[in-house]
């Protein structure tokens, strides 16, 4: 429910509750009004008639019966309500009347009734509520008519920083620029907004550039490592243990892990950092052969057939280190996630570019599959990172990527489509 | 053959100045900027393996030196700076080789033999290794003056094992190497083991025997006995 509906319900609420108050006060005061203005009427009739009597002058005689009665009997004196059949209107009417004894000099006296109709209950009860209805009617109208103004109008600051919001990401390394506004409301809201995104991008900025860092301040001890081990690997005493030498071996191999993670991670945050501006013209089909060609070794030894069909396509304006990973992890996530005897088949067009292969069926949600040190298996030695970059430099290039699974077949396609595909946001942002 | 080791990390120096010297050069180290630059403008190198990030001074500055005045040696550029943009820097400005860090000594090996075979045109432009004889630039390789024939995977690491006489090289220095970069630990290194198969079998059928040794759990040797 809007907030606006919200509020109109209240109002509605209210205006009922006092338009039945009103109607009541207004049905009372205008009854009571009447009658006053009954009883004034009478009274002043009385005086001139009590005047004529005085001065000897015989009372008119009576014309409207129902309104002026003469009778020679005692009648209840003062002022009375009573209701008297209209004969025209065939209905009830109530009626006001005074009786008072004139007296004139040297006559028996007389009792005189005057009498007045007032306004009829269910006239003055429809006149009563009928107005209420009309102001009742225009009040709404105009609370109506106010709120889609102020909906319109004042609540458009709102809007907008929702849209801003909604808009809003983070890897632009932008705090949100929201305007002041004379409403004190949102004012307050666009600055607290704005102040928890420049948090928010200041913690983001100083977790990036950790991560750039540390990648980077890794690699000279890692090489010291890396070379002080291949050294040990050298001496002649590893020849009298046979535990020593597998052991450095090990040493090595995860010394050369734990360097290739701070590539990898240095990668990441180089591209986020948008440190790819250099762009070539590349030929991608005479690089997918290269990257084959290169990886060749590695489809021998798991008895995978590369199928590549590579129709020629106009050189595409690309970094080539971010051309030659994205190709790389693509490739090499096709290759590790084969079954033995399987194939690689990519194919290219103008306008995408399709890695599949066949594969177990993978549990989860594709999405996550982007996600970083996402692994199939625990237990495996790669990093997980592979999807990712493929993933960032996607995002970095605007190109859509999207995973699809082949039950028939058990077929894997990662599918990278130049220019934003229809696929492509449902993953790329994931 | 006299190499130039420009590196600021004493560790890192004196690791690779031991290997290189095993490997038989004579090796000048300078650790900063202007100790490279004195040695550059007063000696003569066949090859200087050159970091860029120096404490007081640029990397490729020196290489600009070493340019400008028609040096010929060889330059191997190390560095920690895994920018493409840097590579392509250093290739550009004359460069023979551009290195990033941390690598394998043997691949380092590989990469120097490389440039001085392609800095040295005269002569000897062949390598002998026991009863091998290999031409790198016809890549030709003989056994007691037999045509041994090789695929390319295999001629590859035969050129890599002889880079590195009497070495231990890892298994992953040499997936490496002949994957250009591109494998990683996560990979099984199996196809290695089939390719040194192939190339031990056909040395053996030439009556190159016990060449290549397995030292279990690390790697492989070339051996010189």
């Amino acid at each position: 429910m809007k907030l606006l509906a919200a509020t109109n319900r209240y109002y509605l609420l209210l205006s009922a509750g006092l338009f039945v108050l009103g109607s009541g006060v207004l049905y009372v005061g205008i009854e009571r009004a009447v009658r006053d203005e009954m009883s004034e009427q009478l009274h002043n009739n009385q005086l001139e008639l009590e005047e004529r009597v005085a001065a000897g002058r015989p009372l008119p005689e009576p014309v409207y019966r129902q309104q002026y009665s003469v009778s020679g009997q005692p009648r209840p004196l003062g002022f009375s309500d009573t209701l008297l059949l209209d004969p025209t209107e065939g209905s009830m009417v109530p009626h006001r009347q005074l009786t008072f004894r004139a007296l004139g000099p040297g006559q028996p006296p007389v009792w005189v009734t005057l009498r007045k109709s007032m306004v009829e209950t269910d006239e003055l009860l429809a006149a009563t509520v009928g107005s209420m209805l009309v102001v009742l009617a225009l009040l709404l109208a105009g609370i109506v008519g106010l709120h889609r103004y102020l909906s319109g109008r004042l609540w458009a600051p709102f809007q907008h920083t929702l849209a801003t919001l909604r808009g809003y990401d983070l890897q632009q390394h932008q705090p949100l620029a929201l305007p002041g506004s004379k409403i004190e409301e949102f004012a307050e809201l666009n600055q607290a907004l704005t102040q928890f995104s420049r948090r928010l991008v200041a913690d983001y900025e100083s977790l990036r550039e950790f991560t750039a860092n540390a990648a980077h301040e890794t690699q000279t001890p890692l090489a010291i490592m890396q070379a002080q081990l291949e050294q040990l690997l050298q001496l002649p005493a590893l020849a009298t243990d046979a535990a020593a030498a597998p052991l450095l071996a090990d040493l090595y191999g995860a010394t050369r892990r734990l360097s290739r993670l701070h590539q990898a991670l240095g990668l990441l945050s180089r591209i986020e950092n948008g440190q790819f501006h250099a762009a070539v013209p590349l030929d991608l089909a005479a690089l997918v052969r290269e990257k084959a060609a290169q990886l060749a070794p590695l489809l021998d030894a798991r008895d995978l057939t590369p199928h590549l069909h590579l129709a020629a396509a106009p050189p595409r304006q690309l970094h080539p280190g971010l051309a030659d990973s994205l190709l790389h992890n693509l490739l090499h996530n096709a290759i590790r996630h084969n079954v033995p005897g399987g194939d690689v088949t990519v194919h290219l067009t103008a306008h995408a570019l399709e890695v599949s292969n066949p594969g177990p069926v993978v549990s989860g949600d594709p999405a996550r599959f982007f996600e970083r040190f996402r692994k199939h298996n625990a237990a495996s030695e790669s990093p997980g990172l592979g999807l990712s970059i493929v993933q960032q430099i996607c995002a970095y290039y605007g190109f859509g990527l999207s995973y699809t699974f082949a039950p028939a077949g058990a077929r894997h396609t990662l599918r990278v489509a130049f220019g934003p595909g229809p696929g492509g946001a449902a993953v790329g942002r994931a | 053959m006299k190499l130039l080791l420009v590196e600021d990390e004493p560790a890192l120096r004196s690791t690779l100045v031991e290997a290189l010297r095993q490997g038989g050069y004579v090796v000048e180290v300078a650790a900063d900027f202007t100790q490279a630059y004195e040695k550059i403008k007063l000696y003569r190198y066949d090859c200087v393996l050159l970091d860029l990030t120096l404490p007081d001074g640029n990397g490729l500055d020196l290489l600009r030196a070493l340019k400008a005045d028609n040096s010929p040696a060889g330059v191997l550029v190390i560095s920690a700076r895994n920018g493409l943009d840097d590579r392509v820097a250093g290739l550009d400005l004359g460069a023979d080789d551009y290195l990033v860090k941390p690598f394998h000594i043997s691949e380092l090996n590989a990469r120097l033999r490389a440039i001085i075979r392609r800095r040295r045109f005269q002569g000897s432009n062949h390598l002998i290794f026991r009863d091998l004889t290999v031409w790198p630039d016809q890549a030709e390789v003989q056994v007691r003056g037999e045509a041994l024939t090789l695929t390319r995977k295999e001629y590859d690491l035969l050129l890599y094992l002889l880079a590195n006489p009497g070495r231990v090289l890892t298994k992953e220095a040499i997936a490496e190497h002949l994957c250009g970069d591109s494998v990683d630990a996560a990979d099984s290194f199996d196809f290695i083991y089939t390719h040194l198969k192939n190339l031990r079998k056909k040395l053996q059928e030439k009556g190159a025997e016990n060449y290549i040794r397995t030292m279990y759990g690390v790697g492989y040797k070339l051996s010189s006995e």
